[in-house]
C-alpha cells in the first residue's frame, strides 16, 4: 500500500468510522429518552352540557361542546383549533399527562356573548387507553358562580399521515 | 369540492410574489429560488396569515390547500427526476481519493452532530409517537443534504463549473444526495411499516428489487431514448410522453413499495443516459412549465405549513439557533476539514464548505416528507426551514468573502476565453434554471 492510500485509509477511518461508531452510541443512548405523550391530531369532544344554565356564552359553550378539538403538538407546547363549532384558536402546555390551554370566546351572534369571555381548559390524558381519550372541564374565568363543564374526548383514527404527528 | 376560481387565484397570486422576490433577491445576489422559497413563507401564516388573517383565510382556505398540493407535489415529482437526471455518479471516480473522503465526511459529519443534538432536542420537540431512532436519523438525513442543483447554479453562476473547487463540489453534492436519499427512504420505510400489516424486510425486499430492476434492466432500454436523440437531433413529443409516463409508473411503484412517490422520480432521472447533451435537451423540455409554474407552488405550500409564529419563546429560538450552528459546523466544518485534510488549500477547502452548506430547495422536500410521516413537528418543521433559509442564503456572501481570489481568477479566464468570439455567459441574474 503507498503512503497516500495508507493516508486516505487512516483519514477514512477517523473522520468517517469512528463518527459512525459515535453515531451507534447515541442511538443507543438516546433509547432511554423519554418523548412527551403524543396528543398530536384531531379529537371528537363531548361535553356535559347539562351544567351550562344561564352562564355568559352558554351558546357558545354548547357548541364547542360537540365539536372537533385539532392539536397540533409540538413536545410540551400544543395549538388547539375548536373546528366545527365557533372557531378558536389557542396555545396550550403539555405537563406529564395534564394538558392546559386558555381560550377565548369572541361576541358574535349565536355564541351569546356579550363580551369576550375567557375559559380555561385543563384535562387529564388517558395513554393506556386506545384510542387515547382526553378527561377534564372548561371553566370560566371571572364567574365564580359558573361550575366548571366538564368534557371527554376521544382521539379520532389518522387519516392521512403514516408515522405520527 | 374544487373551486376553479379560488385556484387560478391562489396561482396567480402565487406566480406574482415568487417572481417579485425572486427578483428583488436577484437584485442583492441571492439566486431566485432563495427569494422564492422567502415568498412561500411571505404568504404562509408567518407574515400573511399574521398581518391580514381575513384575506389569508379568504385566498388559502383549508379545503382548498390539497388542490395547491397536488399541484405542486406534479412539480416536486418532476423537479426529482431532473435532480436526479443532472447527477452523474462518474463525477466523483474523476476526483479521486479527495473526493470520496471529502464527500463521505460531509455526510457523516453533519449526520453524528445532528443525531447528538437530537438527543436535546427529542423531550423537548418531539413526542412518543415518534421513535428515537427515527427522529435521529430523520435529522442526521436533512442536515447532511446538499442542494444539488442550487449549488451547481451557484458554480456557474460565478464560472467555477470548470475549476477543481467546482468539480469537486459537484461530485460531492451528488453522492450527499443520493446518500442522503437513500437514509431517508429506509427512514420513511421503517416509519410506515410500523402503521402497516407489511413487514418491514419484505418491503426492503422489494425496494431491493426494484432498484436492481431499474439499475440493471430499464437503464438499458433507456439508452433508446439517447439513440434517437443521437440520430436525429430531437425527441418527438409521444418519446418525451413516455419518458413521463415512465417517471411516473417509477413514482408510482415507489409509493406502493411503501416508500415515496419521490424517490422512484429521483431514481428514474439517476439511470437515465448522462450523455451531456442528451441531458440538456431532456432539462430545457422540462424545466420552464417545472421552475416557474409548479415549484412555487410548492414554496408556497411549505410555506403555508410554515409557522414562524411557533418559534415564540426564548427557548424555541435557541433550539433554532442551535440547529442552525449545528447544520452549518457540521456541514461547512466537516466538509473544509476533510478537504484540506485530502491536500486542498485551506481557502478552497473553507469554499468547498461553503458550497456544500447550501440546502435550499433540497431540504424543504425532505422537511416535507417529514412532516407528512410524522417524524418532525410543525414547530422543528419550521425551525429547519429557517436553517434551510439561513444557509443557503449566506452561500454566495460567504464565498465572495473566502473565494474572492478563485473567483476573479475564474472570471478572467473566462474573459480571456469567450474574447474571440463573444457569447453571453450564463448568469444567475438571466437564467430561470436552478435545477442544473
Amino acid at each position: 500500500m503507498s503512503r497516500t492510500n495508507r493516508n486516505f485509509v487512516i483519514a477514512y477511518v477517523v473522520l468517517v468510522g469512528l463518527p459512525l461508531a459515535g453515531l451507534a452510541g447515541v442511538l443507543r443512548a438516546g433509547r432511554s429518552l423519554a418523548a412527551p405523550i403524543s396528543v398530536d391530531g384531531t379529537w371528537k369532544v363531548e361535553a356535559d352540557t347539562s351544567r351550562v344554565g344561564p352562564a355568559p356564552c352558554s351558546q357558545a359553550i354548547t357548541a364547542l361542546s360537540n365539536s372537533s378539538l385539532l392539536i397540533s403538538q409540538s413536545g410540551k407546547s400544543l395549538i388547539l383549533t375548536f373546528s366545527d363549532g365557533p372557531r378558536s384558536v389557542s396555545a396550550g402546555v403539555l405537563n406529564g399527562r395534564t394538558m392546559s390551554a386558555p381560550l377565548m370566546l369572541e361576541p358574535s351572534s349565536g355564541s351569546g356573548c356579550m363580551a369576550a369571555q375567557a375559559m380555561t381548559l385543563v384535562a387529564a390524558v388517558d395513554e393506556q387507553a386506545e384510542p387515547r381519550t382526553l378527561s377534564g372541564s372548561f371553566s370560566l374565568n371571572d364567574c365564580p358562580s359558573c361550575g366548571p363543564i366538564t368534557f371527554r374526548a376521544v382521539r379520532l383514527p389518522r387519516a392521512k399521515k403514516d408515522g405520527g404527528h | 369540492m374544487l373551486n376553479l376560481f379560488t385556484l387560478v387565484l391562489q396561482i396567480a397570486v402565487v406566480l406574482a410574489v415568487c417572481r417579485l422576490v425572486g427578483e428583488l433577491f436577484l437584485r442583492i445576489h441571492q439566486p431566485r429560488v432563495v427569494g422564492e422559497m422567502f415568498a412561500g413563507i411571505m404568504l404562509g401564516p408567518s407574515l400573511l396569515g399574521w398581518v391580514a388573517p381575513h384575506f389569508s383565510a379568504y385566498l388559502f382556505p383549508p379545503a382548498s390547500l390539497g388542490f395547491l398540493n397536488a399541484l405542486s407535489q406534479v412539480g416536486v415529482v418532476i423537479f426529482m427526476f431532473l435532480v436526479g437526471l443532472g447527477i452523474n455518479p462518474r463525477e466523483l471516480k474523476k476526483e479521486g481519493h479527495a473526493a470520496v473522503l471529502t464527500s463521505h465526511v460531509s455526510i457523516t459529519a453533519p449526520f453524528v452532530l445532528a443525531s447528538v443534538l437530537a438527543l436535546y432536542l427529542y423531550p423537548r420537540l418531539s413526542d412518543d409517537s415518534v421513535a428515537f431512532s427515527s427522529f435521529a436519523l430523520f435529522m442526521g438525513a436533512a442536515m447532511s443534504i446538499t442542494a444539488f442543483p442550487v449549488l451547481a447554479r451557484i458554480l456557474a453562476e460565478r464560472n467555477m463549473l470548470g475549476s477543481r473547487l467546482g468539480t469537486v463540489a459537484i461530485a460531492c453534492a451528488a453522492v450527499d444526495d443520493v446518500t442522503g436519499w437513500c437514509i431517508l427512504a429506509y427512514i420513511v420505510v421503517l416509519i410506515r411499516s410500523a402503521h402497516s400489516s407489511t413487514s418491514i424486510w419484505m418491503t426492503i425486499a422489494g425496494i431491493i428489487v426494484f432498484a436492481l430492476a431499474m439499475i440493471h434492466g430499464v437503464r438499458r432500454l433507456l439508452t433508446g431514448f439517447e439513440r434517437v436523440y443521437r440520430r436525429k437531433g430531437a425527441i418527438s413529443e409521444n418519446l418525451m410522453a413516455l419518458m413521463l409516463l415512465l417517471v411516473l409508473a417509477s413514482s408510482l411503484f415507489t409509493e406502493f413499495l411503501g416508500i415515496h412517490l419521490l424517490f422512484g422520480a429521483f431514481l428514474m432521472g439517476a439511470i437515465m443516459p448522462k450523455e451531456h447533451q442528451f441531458v440538456r435537451y431532456v432539462l430545457d423540455r422540462f424545466e420552464t412549465i417545472t421552475v416557474t409554474l409548479l415549484l412555487p407552488l410548492f414554496f408556497a405550500f411549505t410555506g403555508l405549513r410554515t409557522n414562524i409564529g411557533l418559534v415564540k419563546s426564548p427557548e424555541m429560538w435557541m433550539y433554532c439557533g442551535l440547529i442552525i450552528l449545528v447544520a452549518t459546523v457540521g456541514k461547512l466544518g466537516g466538509s473544509t476539514l476533510a478537504s484540506w485534510l485530502s491536500g486542498m488549500p485551506l481557502r478552497e477547502a473553507a469554499g468547498l464548505g461553503t458550497l456544500m452548506n447550501t440546502r435550499g430547495l433540497m431540504e424543504l422536500v425532505i422537511l416535507n416528507i417529514g412532516l407528512d410521516i410524522g417524524v418532525i413537528s410543525p414547530a422543528l418543521f419550521s425551525m429547519m426551514v429557517l436553517m434551510a433559509l439561513v444557509t443557503t442564503f449566506m452561500t454566495t456572501p460567504l464565498l465572495r468573502l473566502i473565494c474572492a481570489k478563485e473567483l476573479e481568477e475564474s472570471s478572467a479566464a473566462n474573459k480571456i476565453l469567450t474574447r474571440p468570439n463573444p457569447t453571453p455567459q450564463m448568469s444567475l441574474e438571466d437564467s430561470e434554471s436552478y435545477v442544473a
